[in-house]
């Protein structure tokens, strides 16, 4: 063993000091060292030594003795040893503080720094502080700083070893920490000339500078170099064995990669701990499954290194362990202290796609979208960050930046299935063509490599070309994404015809239950209960619910929490009228959610069609709006409904809350129509409370409308609606069309008796009678009005029609009296015909007689009156006065239609009785606007009038225009109403039913004719 | 099976066509003959396969359209509904009045003749109850009253049964009816007694056909867009084919009895196979409600060829082959 000979100061002797025997305590040897002034170079030996034996306090201890300012006092003028000194405390500081953490890193290089400075100050061309300087720079990565060290050596001395390596690793790490791949290049080229020059200049160098220049060949990308200056290292050099390796791994070829792990194996087996081996193994052990192995690895890496990065790694490999395995919270700590290992994501990214990837599943958006731009930062053109982003916005609302960032996945993979589904996904609301393409696209895209198409995809496109209305295509791709199962059975009908007897009791699931004790498989996967719904949706729109029903009942069967399914159906049985089944079903789904919007809106409006469960519909209604946070126009619109419903409630007592419920239902139907302009229930809504307003204009215009949409969906068979329209009609004074609309609509209907009286009364009481023909089909029809009216007034007393009887009984009476004066009217039209034809008979004669002139002025006058007696009897009836020879006959009998002669004559004697009239019609019209009741009553209300009008005329014609006796008739006639009337006006009490039945019954009838000028009784009452 | 079009009559009658029904071949007639009535208050009769008119003016005076037609399966006499309520049974060939018939107090909707002739039925409306006719008196044999189904919900109008259809059964044993509220009251034809109510519809039933060959099955046609198959005889519902996108108007068995043809609000006719249980085919040259369609009876020339006639509010009658 070595020994040192320090020597005792005067004297020739020596003190030996064997170095392997230094004492614990270096206050021991420095005592000598002091006590005899050794040579300096003694004290670096013994720390040295101290050093080697891994004594570092020992080594401190007597370093920094050394270099204390007594020692530059004695040792003035031992310039190199004292430099050394410095120098090798510096060197060790320097250590220090690289592998010390954060704070202590800064105090050491401060000592390092003061080390050095004090070396500087006693020489400073030292080459070896300059060094010593360089590589402090290089452990505080002040690149720039280092290489100007090392350069000052390597002017001096071009070939200064260390400098050489100091250099050559400065040029080697600003190649790896520049961006740019060119001047990265440069700096690897000059690290390896540096390196070259090095071993040129100590060929004995050790390993690192082989290293070197191997790593600078790999970096520049010389492999087979690369290669070769590795082997030429001991085979047991950790370094290379494991650079070998990564070299082998990274050919990414089964052999290759099987080589590397041999060598990576043996690394380890040479040195346990060598950190970038452990994780390699892990890397590997991860990917055969191997996770046990993976986990006890990669803790020896953790704590066998300080180093960052090595660390991260170790720490992303058990992340991603814990990961495959699920348990993504564990994974999800270690990929976070992965992250922490690294100070910019250029170093090693993935951590940050494994961070971002658990964030994502915990819907921490924010930090999933922070971690994947991470990734971005390093690879731009990342695919599966970019979709993963792209899910992000998605996910948030942000569908425009989503369906950008998916764009730009496809723009560089345009084979990307994956972001042409999702594209497909988010263009489903707005663009349906766009999404069908990209859908389509992500289709073929999978065909075409060979790979299965998800259900969703199938069914995404199933369900754009079912809301394209193109059923075929859609049940093609429902079909594809269900492939195989019972439902085919469905679907060909095997199962379904032998099932009928249960098609009917949808809440009986009697029958999967014997299949599935049959042997019968029954499975339904969840991912395929979607397109299942969706194909039963399908076969509602194809109306074939008794498959649909079967559908939805299949889910049920298997998912009974599947609420929709519930709906469905109950709207199938709602459909098939079957109201009782139909709650049942909404019961059903209820007790799955009871704040459920859509099952509360469905109730509220089977409850309104129920006669005791219409109050409790609005409760449901309300429910199911709040529920839906008013956004719900559905549960709107039947709110507005139900204020319709209970405007015309016969119950309700004052009118006053009449108009509130109708207020209040057109403001909702007009929010509605607010919110969706094509809404044309709330447009229908509106129209009728318009209707009933009698405000024509706009109603007939909403309704023509709503007409053409529901010719276009409901194939034009609400017979409401055609008595809307028979009302418009009627308005327009096309008595035909009127008619006609009305026998339509009672076809449709046949049990609405309503219809049936208005369509009887309008029939029979406005038309115009002009020819004898038109008299005697009026007679005719007159003679079936009072045959249906007496069998309405039998029949009512068996059902409730919503009319009343009496009314039915004056309607009767009318006829009747229109019949006698219709009669008389048909004998009076015959005779006028006949003497017709005999004045014109005498009429030719005498104008055969007379003058040629005449003559004709005779007929053209013949030709004209019968032109007037067709258009316009008061012209007949000046034509008349012509004839005065025929005067006396004429008179009394060819007044076809007699009641006009005698409008006229009243006009005559009363003067302006017509434009009373006229009058009264309007004022008739501006009652309306006041009128509360429904609009079938309203109907019959017009009707009256004109019957008073015709029943009073015609009793004046009987009398042979006895003018003064109308009145009387009139009032007569008008009798029943008139008492009502007048009991109004003095308020007696009555029950509520009474009141309403006066509503239909009296009215704004004809008062006008009777009294002018006084507002009716009808309108008293209707308007307070 | 299929139907293939033979020929379309459009503007057939002035207004909209409700009724259609074929009037056997008779010993003085050897083919049989479409009638039809429209709401224009005419009845007109058709010579297949052109649809030449057969008569030389059609017969007038069904006030306010004709609702319903039968023909009396001689061949020789035919009846119409219309809304005056009157059933006007005439001559088909001469067209001359045989009997005015009212059903007080209410009025008439659908009718058919007994399968022997011997007796016509009328379904009687608003007055819940099956009016039936001998047919050579034309005197009323009898009304036979639909009970109130027990326990059922009194419906919304507050009224009782409101009887929309008739159908014998082709043995005469049975006679059913349908009624606005979907439920279907069959009768012991021979004892006039009634036997029970047939459920599973809950919208009116406008239309029903016994099978030609088993004379149990009955078919029937509901606003509820269904077509229901029922075993009239033991009360069971055996079948339930839908298809149609508004409700079914109108529907008559082929004679083979293999086939029902349909007529709908959704202006299609459809065909269906009765043992499959599914729409074989959907003819859509309509384009209105289709009100009636109707197979031509056996008898006569011309019988192996099927022929299916249908009308609709579109004013046109469409003749197709059946095969």
């Amino acid at each position: 063993m070595a020994s040192v000979y320090i020597p005792v100061q005067g004297t020739e002797e020596e003190v030996r000091v064997a170095l392997d025997q230094l004492p614990a305590d270096a206050s021991d040897i420095l005592d000598i060292l002091k006590a005899e002034q050794a040579p300096l170079h003694l004290w670096l030996i013994i720390a040295r030594e101290y050093f080697k034996q891994g004594k570092i306090d020992q080594f401190r201890q007597i370093l920094e003795e050394g270099s204390g300012p007594e020692i530059d006092e004695y040792y003035a003028d031992v310039k190199y040893e004292r430099i050394a000194i410095l120098n090798a405390l510096g060197a060790f500081h320097t250590f220090l503080g690289k592998v010390e953490r954060a704070q202590q890193k800064e105090v050491h290089f401060k000592e390092a720094t003061q080390c050095y400075n004090r070396a500087s100050r006693i020489d400073e061309t030292e080459p070896s502080t300059w060094i010593g300087r360089g590589q402090l720079c290089v452990v505080k990565h002040d690149l720039q700083m280092a290489s100007d060290s090392f350069k000052i050596v390597l002017d001096e001395d071009g070939s200064n070893f260390p400098a050489l390596l100091g250099q050559a690793s400065v040029y080697f790490l600003m190649g790896d920490s520049e961006q740019q791949h060119k001047k990265a290049l440069d700096y690897y080229r000059n690290s390896l000339d540096l390196y070259k020059r090095a071993l040129r200049a100590y060929t004995s160098c050790p390993a690192a500078v082989r290293l070197g220049i191997a790593f600078c060949r790999y970096k520049l990308g010389q492999s087979d170099k690369a290669r070769q200056a590795f082997q030429r290292l001991d085979p047991e050099n950790i370094d290379a064995l494991v650079a070998l390796a990564i070299m082998d791994l990274q050919t990414n070829e089964a052999g290759g990669i099987r080589r590397g792990m041999e060598k990576m194996r043996r690394a380890f087996e040479i040195y346990p701990y060598c950190t970038l081996a452990l994780n390699h193994l892990a890397n590997h052990y991860f990917f055969t499954g191997q996770h046990f192995v993976v986990e006890q690895l990669t803790e020896t890496a953790l704590s066998s290194s300080n180093h960052g990065l090595l660390k991260s790694h170790a720490f992303y490999n058990l992340a991603r362990s814990y990961h495959s395995k699920g348990d993504i919270e564990t994974a999800g700590r270690y990929y976070m202290a992965s992250v922490n290992e690294i100070s910019k994501p250029q170093d090693f990214v993935l951590p940050f796609f494994g961070l971002g990837q658990i964030q994502l599943k915990f819907a921490d958006y924010k930090s999933s979208l922070a971690s994947f731009e991470k990734v971005l930062e390093v690879h731009p053109e990342n695919c599966e960050s970019l979709k993963a982003i792209g899910h992000i916005y998605a996910k948030s609302g942000e569908n425009d930046k989503a369906i950008e960032t998916f764009k730009k996945v496809t723009r560089i993979d345009p084979k990307d299935h994956q972001a042409f589904m999702e594209l497909g996904e988010l263009l489903v609301q707005s663009d349906w063509a766009t999404a069908m393409e990209y859908l389509k696209t992500a289709r073929n895209l999978l065909k075409k490599a060979g790979e299965k198409i998800p259900i969703e995809l199938l069914n995404g496109i199933g369900l754009l070309h079912f809301e394209k209305g193109e059923l075929e295509m859609a049940e093609q791709s429902f079909k594809e994404a269900l492939g195989d199962g019972f439902w085919v059975s469905i679907i060909d009908g095997s199962v379904g015809s032998s099932v009928v007897n249960w098609s009917i009791q949808y809440r009986d699931q009697s029958f999967f239950q014997q299949l599935e004790e049959e042997g019968t498989p029954l499975e339904l996967p969840w991912d395929k209960v979607t397109t299942l719904f969706n194909y039963a949706r399908l076969f509602e729109e194809l109306h074939d619910t008794v498959k649909a029903s079967l559908f939805y009942r299949l889910i049920i069967f298997k998912y009974p929490d599947y609420i929709d399914t519930y709906l469905r159906l109950a709207a199938i049985a709602k459909e098939k009228n079957n109201l009782q089944l139909s709650i049942e079903l909404i019961g059903d789904a209820l007790k799955i959610d009871d704040k459920y919007p859509n099952a509360l809106s469905m109730l509220g409006s089977l409850e309104l069609q129920g006669d005791e469960t219409w109050l409790t519909a609005k409760e449901h209604f309300r429910e199911a709006k709040d529920a839906s946070e008013g956004k719900d126009t559905y549960s709107m619109l039947q709110l507005g409904n139900w204020n319709y419903f209970a405007a015309n409630r016969p119950e309700k007592k004052a009118p006053k809350f009449e108009a509130t419920h109708r207020e209040k239902a057109k403001e909702l139907y007009s929010n509605v129509l607010k919110q969706h302009h094509g809404n044309m229930f709330a447009a229908n809504g509106i129209g009728i409370l318009y209707a009933e307003k009698a405000q024509w204009d706009i109603a007939k215009e909403l309704f023509t409308q709503y007409q053409n949409c529901l010719r276009k969906f409901f194939y034009n068979t609400d017979a409401t609606i055609l008595l809307y329209l028979a009302r418009t009609h009627y308005e327009a004074e096309q008595w035909q069309d009127c008619r006609k609309t009305l026998l339509r609509a009672i076809h449709l209907a046949p049990s609405n008796y309503l219809l049936r009286f208005n369509k009887f009364s309008a029939s029979t009481l406005q038309k115009t009678k002009r020819t004898v023909d038109e008299v005697r089909a009026t007679v005719s029809e007159l003679q079936n009005a009072i045959r249906v009216f007496s069998l309405l007034s039998v029949a009512s007393t068996y059902h409730s029609h919503g009319f009343d009887e009496r009314k039915i009984e004056t309607h009767i009476e009318y006829c009747k009296h229109l019949l006698d004066a219709a009669k008389v009217h048909r004998d009076a039209a015959e005779q006028a015909e006949q003497q017709n034809k005999q004045k014109m008979e005498v009429a030719r004669q005498i104008a055969l007689a007379d003058e040629a002139r005449r003559k004709a002025e005779e007929q053209r006058k013949a030709q004209l009156e019968r032109r007037k007696q067709e258009d316009e009897l008061k012209q007949v009836m000046q034509q008349e006065q012509h004839f005065e020879r025929v005067k006396e006959q004429w008179k009394t009998s060819s007044n076809t239609p007699g009641k006009r002669k005698d409008r006229s004559k009243h006009e005559d004697e009363e003067g302006g009785g017509e434009k009373r009239r006229k009058k009264g019609g309007r004022r008739r019209k501006d009652q309306k606007t006041k009128a509360h009741y429904g609009e079938e009553e309203e109907d019959e209300y017009r009707d009256e009038p004109e019957a008073e009008d015709d029943y009073a005329n015609t009793a004046r014609s009987n009398d042979g225009g006895d003018s003064e006796k109308a009145p009387g008739h009139l009032l007569a006639a008008a009798g029943l109403e008139d008492s009502d009337a007048e009991e109004d006006d003095m308020g007696h009490p009555q029950s509520a039913i009474e009141r309403k039945r006066r509503a239909w019954s009296e009215s704004e009838d004809d008062e006008p004719v009777q009294r002018p000028v006084q507002p009716s009784a009808g309108e008293n009452d209707l308007s307070d | 099976m299929k139907l293939a079009g033979l020929k379309s009559v459009d503007g057939a009658h002035e207004e909209s066509i409700w009724a259609a029904a074929w009037v056997p071949a008779a010993d003085h007639r050897p083919a049989a003959l479409l009638l039809t009535g429209a709401l224009d208050e005419t009845v007109r009769l058709w010579a297949p396969d052109d649809l030449a008119s057969a008569a030389a003016s059609p017969s007038r005076g069904h006030a306010l359209g004709v609702v319903s037609l039968a023909a009396h399966p001689a061949g020789a006499l035919a009846a119409a509904v219309s809304l005056d309520s009157y059933v006007r049974v005439f001559d088909v060939d001469s067209g001359s009045s045989v009997a005015t018939l009212e059903a007080p107090p209410s009025e008439v909707w659908g009718i058919q003749f007994h399968p022997k002739g011997s007796a016509l039925a009328a379904a009687g409306g608003g007055s819940g109850s099956v009016k039936l006719w001998d047919t050579e008196k034309w005197k009323p044999i009898t009304s036979l009253a639909v009970p109130r189904p027990e326990g059922a919900r009194p419906d919304k109008t507050g009224s009782g049964k409101f009887v929309l259809s008739v159908a014998w059964s082709p043995d005469g044993k049975l006679l059913a009816c349908g009624s606005m509220d979907g439920t279907i009251a069959v009768y012991d034809a021979v004892r006039m007694k009634f036997l029970h109510h047939l459920e599973g519809h809950h919208m009116p039933v406008r239309s029903m056909v016994f099978s030609p060959v088993d004379p149990h099955v009955l078919f029937t046609a509901s606003d509820d867009c269904h077509i229901h198959i029922y075993d009239a005889k033991e009360k069971s519902l055996i079948g339930a084919m839908s298809g149609h996108a508004s409700w079914v108007l109108s529907i008559d068995v082929s004679p083979d009895g293999m086939a029902v043809a349909t007529g709908s609000s959704d202006r299609t006719v459809r065909l269906w196979d009765i043992n499959t249980r599914a729409s074989v085919q959907t003819m859509s040259n309509h384009n209105d409600q289709v009100w009636a369609v109707a197979f031509r009876p056996p008898g006569g020339t011309g019988v192996r060829a099927g022929r299916l006639a249908s009308v609709s509010d579109d004013k046109s009658i469409t003749l197709y082959d059946y095969s």
